[in-house]
């Protein structure tokens, strides 16, 4: 498989979010804005794609039997690293994402890309699902915050669409997340099986 | 080159080495970092401070050294004539809506709230995160609210008293509408606005020490 199409892969036919339904709880909770979304898939790609190129490095000295809690130190100092470097030079957007970006260890995306492919691949390969799944994620997230805040708050990025009489709260709690994932899941699929056919 | 087997000296070697390679890189991480977080928070106390006891006002003042009490930060703001301009303090409530909500408050020396700031919470965006402007609008401009379709879909129209500047908690009953006080909750986050305005009384008893809106108090001391 070439290099470009592992990216596409990444971002089409397995995006994580619309197709493999990997990282729900972050894809629920952190897209109550559209910069959220944004600002959450950019780090979980950051320590998705230095997790996966230093795993596939890594792959032939880690033994079969300890490769899981090797590969979690691996994502651990990552996610610690982004946080302290966030804390640091972006204080803003670590201030909204704050209590997420540990959450990053756990999240199944990153653990799975690692143990799914960059075990399995060369780094450079590694590297490009790293970036390809990193954007479907970005873009999933981004997507369901837009929706998320157009409905609920009416403005989006900061600038107003709908008139504030307009708003659904809703949208903006949980169950809306739950409610606009799922419809978008919906259209995603339903175009893509249109495609197929 | 082939993979390493699964023995167990193979596999307590390589747990080590990389747990320790990963230490080693956090700690020049950290090392590297702390400054500028330091700075960082510093520089968000400092102004903090400086905006809730002085708000738009530019005159000279030093702050002296702060004093850390029961959980409270207390910053004592002096004119250059060293008399006191007020007290900002720095209170938490644990139980906002989305974990612990911390505020800084300015007192002047009567008790009366001269502004405050939020500076650290997990509060939903769009609703209890409004907290950070909320308490300080002045009573906003009555909305017609045109029935149950608004109530549901959360329209906010937002009348009446929110604004909690000027007022001394000694003097004014500063819980939430709903339980019988004087200040209208943020609209769809009274959990919010009760663990906010319990985190500005709490501020208040810890600097004048005594019960907040208990009818003697902020009353007597006042002129």
């Amino acid at each position: 498989m070439s290099y470009f199409k592992t990216i596409v892969n990444g971002i089409v036919k397995e995006n994580p979010t619309f197709v493999l339904l990997l990282g729900m709880c972050p894809t629920l909770a952190t897209t109550t804005s559209a910069v959220n979304g944004l600002g959450m898939g950019v780090a979980t790609m950051f320590v998705l794609i230095c997790s996966n190129t230093f795993i596939s490095l890594l792959k032939n000295l880690i033994p079969d039997g300890v490769r899981i809690p090797c590969y979690i130190v691996v994502i651990a100092s990552f996610v610690t690293i982004l946080q302290m470097v966030m804390q640091a030079y972006v204080p803003d957007l670590y201030k909204t994402l704050g209590i997420f970006i540990p959450l990053i260890v756990v999240n199944c995306i990153i653990l799975g890309r690692a143990e799914a492919f960059a075990a399995k691949n060369n780094v450079l390969a590694s590297v490009c699902d790293g970036v390809g799944i990193g954007i479907g994620f970005t873009l999933a997230l981004t997507l369901l915050g837009f929706v998320r805040e157009l409905l609920g708050n009416g403005a989006v990025f900061g600038y107003r669409i709908l008139p504030e009489s307009m708003n659904m709260l809703v949208f903006v709690l949980a169950p809306g997340a739950f409610i606009t994932l799922g419809l978008l899941m919906a259209i995603v699929n339903s175009i893509k099986n249109r495609k197929a056919e | 080159m082939k993979k390493l087997q699964s023995n167990i000296l193979n596999m307590a070697l390589m747990l080590t080495v990389i747990a320790v390679v990963a230490a080693g890189l956090l700690a020049w991480v950290n090392n590297v970092t702390s400054g500028p977080i330091e700075e960082i928070n510093n520089l968000a106390i400092e102004n903090g401070i400086k905006s809730v006891i002085l708000g738009d006002r530019d005159i000279q003042f030093t702050v002296d050294p702060p004093v850390e009490r029961d959980g409270f930060v207390f910053h004592s703001v002096n004119d250059m004539n060293g008399n006191l301009i007020g007290t900002a303090v720095e209170s938490t409530d644990r139980n906002g809506f989305g974990g612990a909500l911390k505020v800084m408050v300015g007192f002047n020396p009567e008790g009366v709230i001269l502004g405050y700031t939020v500076l650290e919470h997990s509060e939903t965006p769009g609703l209890g995160a409004q907290a950070d402007d909320w308490f300080r609008q002045a009573s906003a401009e009555v909305k017609e609210q045109s029935g149950v379709a608004d109530v549901i879909l959360g329209a906010p129209g937002n009348p009446g008293n929110h604004n909690i500047i000027g007022l001394n908690p000694g003097d004014n009953l500063l819980t939430v509408s709903k339980d019988g006080g004087e200040v209208d909750a943020i609209t769809a986050s009274t959990i919010t606005s009760r663990a906010f305005l319990r985190s500005v009384n709490a501020a208040y008893k810890a600097v004048f020490g005594y019960t907040a809106a208990d009818g003697v108090s902020g009353a007597s001391s006042q002129n």
